[in-house]
């Protein structure tokens, strides 16, 4: 019983990281219909711009530059790779550009960083607090608690100021955004830009759990994509849930079974609801518009 | 106060708009009469931006606005209540308000009294008062065209273009959404109408135009075309 406890808090930190990129993809479905298949990588590319910024300074002091550098990165997929499918009405060519950037990221990292695996120092001690018996990592509950900070932060955002509002409508009816006088365009570079800055920031709080390094976007991205399809695209509980469902799991398959099948009940999970319910558990069906 | 001359538009490579030339004076309300098809709402469409005109010119209170993006006509002054009520469906009532004065709230349009024109658009229309916080997706479909209008307004427009205000409202709600028509111009708004009830819109308008197939086919004093024996056959018969 205290084994599954324990399990289950570990699994809960890594769901939440699933939950904030998942959450990432979230943002730029909503205002444009298309999703930055890079950001994995951009998670990996703030963890080690991370990495080099504590190099020189704290590490409450590097996250807002990791925003910052988030921000701008997803700034650069929307322009070069999004806007000009868009424009073109291309219904398919941002998956491609997006997947083609992220390859890009990656090679760059390699060449930057490295090919190796680097440990991230951890900016908490650790050392376990013992709750009742269950181990938690300091860390651990950072992740959660960032985690849910954002995430809140962007839902506040939307409800209360006039340019979270104009990104609903945006969501909601781009041409009849367009016709109050609200740039859409822009809505969604903006868009791209909070989904990056998400995924940086999920970054460097994943970073000290993990060892940081030029690949480790590749599954997380993909998991986080799964968490998407699995909690809904347009669902902000969905994704919570869906990520909490996957972290948790992963580490009681990989405890109970094999730590090489820890990954397939999350795809099972995956694949009986599309089977069952496309739009995802949480998700509200969108009939498609023309 | 709104000069289209010369406008062409076309969806892909089909033109629907040829050569289309009109006029909204200051304060006046123009109707744009004409059958299903006719282009009316593409009319609209061109000149708030929705579609690229691909030939002509319009301009708002002597700025050319030709060719601009939706949103930079929005806050020259244009507000378009959109065929088909288009409001934000996940947004409460207010919030489709708010956002119609979106271009007072950040920049682009002088501010003036945001929360008193709230309270006016209340007024005109007590039905959203009522359902003021509720999600507009659930209004009823006459609430949805009273929600669209009153949005339209709080840009407080140069120009307000209403494209079937009254569609799929049960006649009672057809004389109110005239009403307020009627109301709105006594306010010194100008508007360009497009309505299926000809009758009823050359009776509030102050000047129309006759569109077929894409075409201006006849225009003049409203009252002269409601006299007119063409006019009177194909566009006055049953309706209303
Ligand atoms: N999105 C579109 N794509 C292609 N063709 C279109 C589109 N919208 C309208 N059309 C065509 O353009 C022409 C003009 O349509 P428009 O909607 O402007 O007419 P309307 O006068 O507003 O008609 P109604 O009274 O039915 O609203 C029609 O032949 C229509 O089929
Ligand atoms: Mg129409």
């Amino acid at each position: 019983m205290e084994i599954l406890a324990q399990l289950i808090v570990s699994g809960i930190a890594l769901g939440m990281i699933y939950a904030l990129i998942a959450f990432g993809y979230q943002l730029t479905f909503a205002t444009s219909g298309t999703l930055n298949f890079g950001q994995g990588e951009a998670l990996m590319l703030g963890a080690l711009v991370g990495l080099t910024l504590v190099g020189h300074m704290s590490y409450w002091l590097m996250i807002p530059l990791v925003l910052v550098f988030g921000a701008l990165q997803g700034i650069f997929v929307e322009r070069v790779g999004v806007q000009p499918a868009i424009k073109t009405k291309s219904e398919f060519g941002w998956i491609m550009t997006t997947i083609s950037l992220a390859i890009i990221f990656k090679n760059v990292a390699e060449n930057i960083w490295g090919h190796d695996d680097i440990t991230f120092p951890s900016p908490l001690p650790t050392e376990p607090l013992q709750f009742m018996g269950i181990r938690v990592l300091p860390m651990e509950i950072l992740v959660v608690v960032g985690a849910l900070a954002i995430m809140l932060a962007v839902e506040l955002f939307n409800r209360k100021s006039i340019y979270g509002k104009a990104v609903v409508a945006t969501s909601n009816d781009r041409d009849a955004a367009g016709l109050m006088g609200i740039n859409t365009g822009m809505v969604i570079t903006f868009s791209y830009a909070l989904s990056s800055m998400t995924a940086a920031f999920a970054g460097v709080l994943v970073a000290p759990l993990t060892l940081t390094g030029a690949t480790m976007g590749v599954v997380l991205g993909l998991k986080a994509f799964a968490v998407a399809i699995i909690g809904g695209l347009n669902s902000g509980m969905g994704v919570i849930v869906g990520g909490l469902i996957l972290g948790i799991a992963e580490t009681t398959t990989g405890y109970y079974v094999s730590t090489g099948y820890k990954d397939v009940p999350g795809l099972l999970l995956l694949l009986l609801v599309l089977a069952i319910k496309p739009a995802g558990m949480f998700g509200k069906s969108v009939i498609k518009k023309v | 106060m709104l000069q289209i001359q010369n406008l062409h538009a076309a969806y892909g490579k089909v033109e629907v708009l040829h050569d289309i030339s009109l006029e909204v004076p200051k304060g006046k309300v123009v109707t744009l009469i004409g059958s299903n098809g006719a282009g009316k709402t593409t009319t609209m469409r061109a000149v708030s931006g929705m579609i690229k005109p691909s030939g002509g010119s319009i301009s708002l209170n002597g700025k050319n606005i030709t060719g601009l993006t939706s949103n930079k006509i929005a806050r020259a002054g244009l507000a378009h209540s959109p065929e088909g009520r288009r409001v934000f469906a996940t947004l409460s009532v207010t919030d489709n308000l708010l956002l119609g004065a979106f271009p007072r709230l950040t920049f682009g349009r002088e501010r003036g009294d945001v929360q008193g024109d709230l309270a006016r658009v209340f007024e005109l229309f007590p039905r959203l008062k009522e359902r003021a916080g509720q999600q507009a997706g659930t209004l009823s479909g006459g609430e949805q065209q009273m929600l669209a209008m009153g949005r339209a307004l709080m840009l407080n427009p140069e120009v307000l273009l209403l494209d079937e205000p009254s569609m799929g409202l049960a006649p009672l709600l057809v004389n109110e959404v005239f009403r307020i028509i009627a109301e709105l111009k006594g306010r010194g708004i100008t508007m360009l109408l497009v309505e299926q009830f000809a009758a009823a819109a050359l009776e509030v308008a102050d000047y129309g135009y006759v569109l077929e197939n894409g075409r201006i086919a006849c225009h003049g004093p409203a009252q002269q075309l409601k006299d007119d024996p063409a006019v009177k056959a194909a566009y006055l018969g049953a309706s209303h």
